[in-house]
């Protein structure tokens, strides 16, 4: 155990202000009110992109072993077919209003 | 003098130590449990031409700032286990005090849109939508609280281990902070999820 990880420190900061930014471009893109698909696309996306970051460098996944890689790939891997058969499920008839016109529910 | 083997030397087969192995198969448990809430979300929606609108319902700014609270959370996590690895105590105190700090707002936050919600009658049992907004962020808001049970006792009495073991308790902090990183990771999908789309 070193005692130089101030280099490491000023990456966690630069990590934070991207988890910063991309909070806030996805809180403005919402207010855009874009239709359905592309809204459900972007946002996501930043979802996925935020989680990166986090899993990367908060996590250290970045640089892990095999041992820890592979699991996870697994997880991934079963995850990604559990929304595959849900959306499969419902492929025929997917609804996805743009609900901005509704009123707020009762 | 540890009761446990690979604590601090790793294991050679796994090339790891024993608890770090050991959170990252529980993590992958943790996202299929999150993940069948997901995917539930994903089958009740798809298909439902009335499902409410979303950021009409619920709080959005007030989600905001608790997702920044979160993310700074996670950071003041990784900043506290950094100052144990330069073996400064009194930092690995303040970060660590942060991190609990933090997670107490968030919960804070959390109670007021609940009760917010009741009080103007939005209750679980509402429709499909509030039930599955109460599950999955009570079900996340729970997850939180252990992770602070954990993080206080790494703050309280756990502390006492740095004394004797430093490095073991270095490896302690790093393993509750991955757990408290993966919280603010579902997190960060349920704020687009559930708020924004």
């Amino acid at each position: 155990m070193s005692p130089d990880t101030a280099p490491h420190v000023r990456r966690y900061v630069v990590v934070f202000g991207a988890l910063l930014a991309l909070t806030l471009t996805t809180v403005t893109i919402s207010y855009l009110r874009l239709p359905s698909a592309p809204t459900v696309a972007l946002g996501l996306t930043i979802a996925a992109a935020k989680a990166a970051l986090v899993a990367m460098f908060f996590m250290h996944l970045k640089g892990e072993r095999p041992m820890v890689c592979w699991p996870l790939a697994l997880t991934a891997f079963l995850f990604a077919a559990l929304f595959a058969f849900i959306l499969w499920t419902e492929a025929d008839h997917i609804v996805l209003t743009t609900t901005y016109h509704l009123p707020p529910t009762n | 003098m540890t009761s446990l083997p690979y604590t601090t030397d790793v294991r050679p087969d796994t090339g790891l130590t024993n608890p770090k192995l050991g959170i990252w198969l529980f993590l992958a448990s943790e996202v299929m449990l999150f993940g069948s809430l997901f995917s539930a979300y994903v089958l009740l929606r798809t298909g439902d031409p009335l499902w409410p609108d979303q950021s009409a319902v619920l709080n959005v700014p007030l989600a905001t700032l608790n997702t920044i609270v979160l993310i700074s959370s996670s950071i003041t996590m990784v900043l506290a286990w950094e100052a144990l690895k330069m073996r400064r105590i009194e930092r690995y105190r303040l970060y660590m005090g942060l991190t609990l700090l933090l997670g107490a707002g968030f919960l804070l936050v959390k109670a007021i849109e609940y009760g917010d919600k009741f009080s103007h009658g939005l209750m679980p049992s509402t429709n499909n939508f509030l039930g599955l907004y109460f599950t999955m962020t009570g079900l996340h808001a729970l997850h939180v609280l252990a992770g602070m049970v954990v993080n206080a006792y790494l703050l309280g009495p756990g502390v006492r281990m740095w004394q004797a073991e430093p490095e073991r308790f270095t490896n302690r902090v790093e393993v509750a902070g991955i757990y408290w990183h993966f919280v603010d990771l579902i997190w960060i999908f349920l704020f687009p999820v559930l708020y924004l789309l």
